[in-house]
Parts: structure tokens; C-alpha cells; sequence
């Protein structure tokens, strides 16, 4: 009886030991979790001083020349401020607000470099610098908390699930939101952008659950025997559809197919895969096959990938006045490897076609446009979104360049109109 | 005796008919064609010849990228093959002939993670040094690298291990709709691990190694899938604590997470 006593004796003592190291242990981590995230917080409260500045300073010219220092600081503090924001963990309906309103700060001065109404640029300017100096006293009472190494960690998270925190993140990222509004408004192309991802203005016929099921069949016969359940997509979703899913032998699949028009937005098959491998011209036959009789009959091949068990092929919309590719009405497939089957198809971006406005070419003299070390490998033309979400025609070039005795090749996207270079990308 | 000559000489057609229309195998390659955009041992095999005759200088990956294509249609110019980038039937045979190709060398090193090339005119084991270990083949879009997608796997096997499979491409398709999304971080790690965002995050689920499953899920999602159809949210009802979460407009039911706007 005496030796288990002195064995429990040990035994508490050791089980005493562990759980103070424990407890001290955890401590210091989260005197070391507060002290970054309070260094976060700092630093983001800084840099919102020096962004006002910076924005203020932008007010001093009339000509874009004289603030374009400023412009860049504003491009360059925004975001920033904006990746110190999301390493915190503060309130998330704030967060999301902050982060658009400031994404949006840094792209309007960035853009000013090509907007000649500098009447404009001070008016929205201005407001800008009002609303965030008052953003800076909100977000200085805010942290204060934290900054002042009042608060834990386990405080902190307290003070932000609480119902009554003591400070209303809530009301603030209203007010962030109502900032964005007045100040950066949507432009129409923005908005059209927006429209054309929730695909909300198409204007076809509705079809009922059984036309989609029909329509899902005509498309998959092989895999489209049991349908297991249909769902009308959720009232919060901009673009109604149908959510099939559906089960044959060993796959497991869905679709979703738009209540208006009844067009596929995606479908996805799981099923095993043989160890067969179907050559890829094969592969591509049986895609264009498909593509053909689905009625997607404007688009040309672009990419593929293989990976394990299936290809991913990419084909994109061809337009018929200057017969370029169109990049953003795009149709991803899967196909499997070991038969050639269709697993998988996406073509949400394709449903609302982009429109397209014909474009003067200028003359591009590509040997002063480019060092003396490129070389064109490719050059074809696309309409691509720029920057402003304008859809525009370009080269769409693909160049080589020597880097240390390896070929290094990028795609080089230049506006046929106005030279400017929408997209620079190396490519793999 | 007329007869089994007929027979004879009709089996010995037949065969010969069969041996023409058969794929022709050269050396160890396979008869397939390959591209840029496939992947596999065919592909290591083309990079290791290429760059035995010294038109190749990038790694020996199995992942036939510009830098094989490039290099391979240099291959083919020299040699008077049709310049189109592709390792058909004839580039094989012509590569085999002029190169060599130590396949025990190479698939040792790769599955060592070593440093490697394969140069011809130098000992091959003066062409090693140690690396950082063995990495995953998977050809890519241009904007996501390997790590991406690591992490990714790790995010949707701690999130949704248990959801069907559509509801993994759609967790994936939400972390990317974030990083496109002005709201959120613009990188996939920035995304996941900004506080707050993820659950699997906060409470360690993230650093469990992902399944095939969860691979699969991603590399699907980062090839344009998005079952969410376009959400930057989602929850479990069952589970969820915060409030705020409920206020968003919901877009779709998939297994236990509700994916909204």
C-alpha cells in the first residue's frame, strides 16, 4: 500500500510539473501571438497616418506629373495597410470592407496616370482624405486594447465574439462600405463585369427541373441513368439553377444547369480510373466531338494539362470579326485518361458571351518595342480585360528570352490600339 | 500440300499485317505522342535525351513545359524532322539513335529529390548534389506553383475530409475566389491563413497530410471547377458560432457546408 501511495505521490508531482510547463509554455506563446499582432496593428495605424498624408499630398498638383510620387505611395501604402489587415484577427465583416475600400484607394490613384480630369481626381480625392482620417480615430479606439498590451489574446477574442464587445466593428464596416460607395462607385465596366459573373441579366426562357434533367441527359447519356436528387440552387444565389446530382455504378457526379436558358454552369464525375492511357490526340478527338454536338461550336483548343488520371483541356470562344480568341468565355474540360470520357465540364464563363467592339491596329514596331535579346514566337490576336475590366483587342504574343543559357518564355498581352502592355506572364 | 502452303503463307500475311499496323515502340519510350501539357515517364525520358545532346538545360521534372518545347524543336530543326514540337514516332527513333538515356541514374535521383543532369561527355555521378527532397509532378496553370497547391490540400483535407467530393472542389474554388476577390488577400497562402478565416487553421486540422482525394480536388478547382458558383463563404450550420456568418446571401447546400456570397 505504501509503495503505490509513493507511486501516486510520484506520479502527481510529475503530472504537476508537466502541466505547470504546459501552462507557462502557453503563456509565452501568446505573449508572443499578442505582441505580433499588436505589432500589426501598430504598423497598420502608422501606415493609415502616412497613406492620409500621402493622399493629401496628391491634392497639393494640378498636374498628374507633380503628385505621381504620391500616387505611388498611396498604391503602395494601401496595400500594405491592406496585408496587415488580414493577418489580425478582427472583426471579418470589418475586415472584408477595409480591404475593398483600401484595394479600391490604391487602384484609383494608380489609374490616374491615364485620366486626364483632374477636377475629378480632387473632388473624390478629397473625400477620400476625410473619410480616412476618420477611419484612422475609429481604428486607433479600436486596437487600443491590443496595441496597449491591455488585452490577451484569449481577452481579445473575447471582446470580438461578444455580444456587447465594448466597440462596434459592425458599425464601422457599415461605414468602410458607405465610404466605398462615395467614393469609389462601381464604373460601368466594373458593373458589367459583375453582371456577366452572376450571369442575373440574362434574358432566356426559364426551363423546368425536368427540361434540365433532359438537357443533363442529352449531353451525358453514359453517366446520366439515376438521378439521385434535384435542388433548386439557395434564394441568396444571383443566378438561379439546378443542382443535380446523380450516381452510376461507381460514380458520383453533379451539374448545374442555369433555370434560365438551361445552360451548364459545371459538371464534375468521380469515378476510379483504369490504368489504360488513351494516346491524347484521341482524347482531343473525343473532346471536339463533344464540344460539337453539346452546340458549342465557336471554340478552338487552347491548352491541356495531364495529371494522374485525367486531362484538363481549355477551349475559348473565337469571335468572327478580326476571328480572335475571346479569353474570358472560356470551356474547361476533364477527360479521363484511361477511356476518353467527358468527367468533367465547365463552362460558366462561356454562357455570356463578352461583347466585343472593333479596335484600330496601329503599326507596333516590335524590334524597338522589345530588347534586343526577345524573340517573337507567336503572335495572334484576343480581346483580353485590362486592368479598367474593358474588354480589348491585343497581341497576344508569346516570347522568348535567354536567362543564364535557359529559355525563359512569357506571354505578352499589347492593346493593338494604344500600345499599352495589359498583361506580362512567364510561362511554364 | 497445296492447301498448308495456303495457310501458311496466309498466317505469315496476317501476322506481318498485324506487326505493320501495330504501335511501333522505340527504345524505352512508349508509343504515345507526346505534347507540351503531358507529364510522365515519357516525358523524362524525352528531357533526359534532349539534354544528353545538350539542347535541354532545365530539370528533368517529367513535366513537358515550354523548356522542353523549345528545346525539342531546336532538336528537330538540326536533324531535318518537321518542326512542330511534338515527340512523335519519327523524333523518338531519331532521338534514340543520337542519344542516350540512363533511366536508373535518373528515376534514382528524382525519387532522392537530388539535383541532377544528364549531361552526355561527363560522368553522370559528377552530376548530382543533395536537394530538398522529393517533389510532386503535376502540370500546372502558369500563376499556381506546387506550393499552392500543397497548401490547398491541406486546407481542403482539414476542412472537408469528410464532404463529398464536389464539396472539396468547392471549399478549393472558395479559397480561390478570395484571392481573386478585392476583400481578401491576393495569395493562396495570405487567403488561408488570414485569422479567423478557416477553422482547420485555428485548430491545427490544416497540418494533417491530405489524401489523393483532396489533391484531386484542388487541381480540379485551380483548372477552372467551381461548384460554390463563385461563393467567397462558407459554413457548417451544425457547427458555426458566428452570427455575422448567417447574414450572407446563401447560394448552395453541398454535404454539410452551405456556400454563400
Amino acid at each position: 500500500m505504501k509503495k503505490v501511495i509513493f507511486v501516486l505521490s510520484y506520479a502527481l508531482v510529475a503530472l504537476a510539473i508537466f502541466s505547470y510547463g504546459k501552462v507557462k509554455e502557453n503563456e509565452s506563446l501568446s505573449i508572443a501571438l499578442s505582441g505580433q499582432y499588436a505589432n500589426h496593428m501598430a504598423d497598420a495605424s502608422e501606415k493609415l497616418s502616412a497613406l492620409d498624408t500621402a493622399v493629401k499630398k496628391t491634392l497639393l498638383f494640378n498636374e498628374a506629373e507633380g503628385s505621381s510620387k504620391a500616387r505611388e505611395d498611396i498604391w503602395r501604402l494601401s496595400a500594405d495597410i491592406q496585408s496587415s489587415v488580414a493577418s489580425l484577427p478582427i472583426d471579418p465583416s470589418f475586415s472584408t470592407s477595409w480591404m475593398n475600400y483600401l484595394s479600391r484607394l490604391g487602384n484609383y490613384a494608380k489609374e490616374n496616370d491615364n485620366i486626364t480630369n483632374h477636377q475629378e481626381y480632387h473632388k473624390v480625392m478629397s473625400q477620400a482624405s476625410n473619410n480616412l482620417s476618420a477611419m484612422a480615430e475609429e481604428w486607433e479606439v479600436a486596437t487600443n486594447g491590443m496595441v496597449g498590451g491591455r488585452l490577451t489574446m484569449d481577452e481579445w477574442r473575447r471582446k470580438l465574439d461578444a455580444e456587447h464587445s465594448g466597440h462596434d466593428w459592425k458599425k464601422m464596416g457599415t461605414t468602410v462600405k458607405q465610404y466605398t460607395e462615395s467614393d469609389f462607385p462601381l464604373t460601368a465596366s466594373e458593373s458589367d463585369s459583375m453582371k456577366k459573373k452572376d450571369l442575373r441579366d440574362m434574358k432566356d426562357e426559364k426551363v423546368t427541373k425536368e427540361q434540365a434533367i433532359e438537357r443533363f441527359k442529352q449531353l451525358f447519356p453514359n453517366v446520366s441513368n439515376e438521378v439521385v436528387g434535384v435542388e433548386m440552387s439557395k434564394p441568396g444565389s444571383p443566378y438561379p439553377f439546378y443542382h443535380i446530382r446523380f450516381a452510376e455504378n461507381q460514380s458520383v457526379s453533379y451539374i448545374d444547369i442555369t433555370e434560365k436558358g438551361g445552360h451548364v454552369l459545371s459538371y464534375l464525375s468521380e469515378r476510379p480510373f483504369g490504368k489504360e492511357v488513351l494516346p491524347f490526340e484521341e482524347i482531343k478527338q473525343k473532346t471536339e466531338t463533344f464540344l460539337k454536338n453539346a452546340g458549342y461550336k465557336d471554340v478552338v483548343y487552347e491548352e491541356a494539362r495531364e495529371n494522374d488520371t485525367s486531362w484538363h483541356l481549355v477551349y475559348v470562344r473565337i469571335e468572327p470579326e478580326y476571328k480572335a480568341k475571346v479569353f474570358s468565355d472560356v470551356i474547361h474540360l476533364k477527360v479521363a485518361k484511361d477511356n476518353g470520357q467527358i468527367v468533367g465540364l465547365d463552362a460558366s464563363e462561356y454562357i455570356r458571351k463578352e461583347k466585343t467592339a472593333p479596335q484600330p491596329m496601329v503599326q507596333i514596331d516590335w524590334n524597338t518595342f522589345f530588347h534586343s535579346g526577345v524573340h517573337i514566337a507567336e503572335n495572334e490576336l484576343a480581346y483580353v480585360e485590362n486592368d479598367r475590366l474593358e474588354q480589348r483587342l491585343a497581341h497576344y504574343l508569346t516570347v522568348t528570352m535567354d536567362e543564364n543559357g535557359k529559355v525563359g518564355t512569357y506571354a505578352v498581352i499589347v492593346d493593338t490600339e494604344t500600345k499599352e502592355v495589359i498583361k506580362t506572364e512567364k510561362l511554364k | 500440300m497445296k492447301k498448308v502452303v495456303i495457310h501458311l503463307m496466309t498466317i505469315v500475311l496476317l501476322l506481318g499485317c498485324a506487326y505493320i499496323t501495330s504501335p511501333i515502340q522505340i527504345g524505352a519510350f512508349s508509343a504515345q505522342e507526346i505534347a507540351r501539357g503531358a507529364k510522365g515517364d515519357d516525358v523524362i525520358e524525352l528531357q533526359a535525351r534532349l539534354q544528353y545532346i545538350g539542347y535541354y538545360t532545365g530539370s528533368i521534372d517529367g513535366n513537358f513545359g515550354y523548356g522542353t518545347y523549345w528545346a525539342l524543336r531546336n532538336f528537330q530543326d538540326q536533324y531535318g524532322l518537321p518542326v512542330d514540337g511534338i515527340a512523335g514516332a519519327k523524333t523518338k527513333k531519331k532521338l534514340s539513335e543520337v542519344s542516350k538515356y540512363d533511366e536508373k541514374f535518373v528515376k534514382d535521383n528524382l525519387n532522392k529529390g537530388n539535383k541532377f543532369s544528364h549531361y552526355g561527355g561527363k560522368p553522370l555521378a559528377n552530376q548530382v548534389s543533395k536537394g530538398a527532397g522529393k517533389k510532386e509532378n503535376t502540370q500546372l496553370p502558369s500563376k499556381y506553383s506546387e506550393q499552392d497547391i500543397q497548401l490547398m490540400a491541406n486546407a481542403v483535407y482539414g476542412e472537408a475530409r469528410g464532404e463529398p467530393y464536389e464539396g472539396q472542389v468547392a471549399v478549393a474554388a472558395v479559397i480561390l475566389n478570395r484571392v481573386e476577390h478585392p476583400d481578401f488577400p491576393n495569395t493562396v497562402s495570405g487567403v488561408i491563413f488570414q485569422p479567423l478565416a478557416f477553422t482547420a487553421v485555428a485548430d491545427g486540422q490544416i497540418w494533417l497530410t491530405p489524401n489523393e482525394r483532396a489533391k484531386e480536388a484542388v487541381l480540379d478547382a485551380i483548372n477552372g471547377w467551381d461548384p460554390s458558383e463563385n461563393a467567397i463563404y462558407y459554413f457548417n450550420p451544425i457547427t458555426a458560432t458566428s452570427k455575422w456568418i448567417w447574414s450572407r446571401p446563401q447560394i448552395k447546400k453541398i454535404g454539410l457546408h452551405i456556400f454563400c456570397s
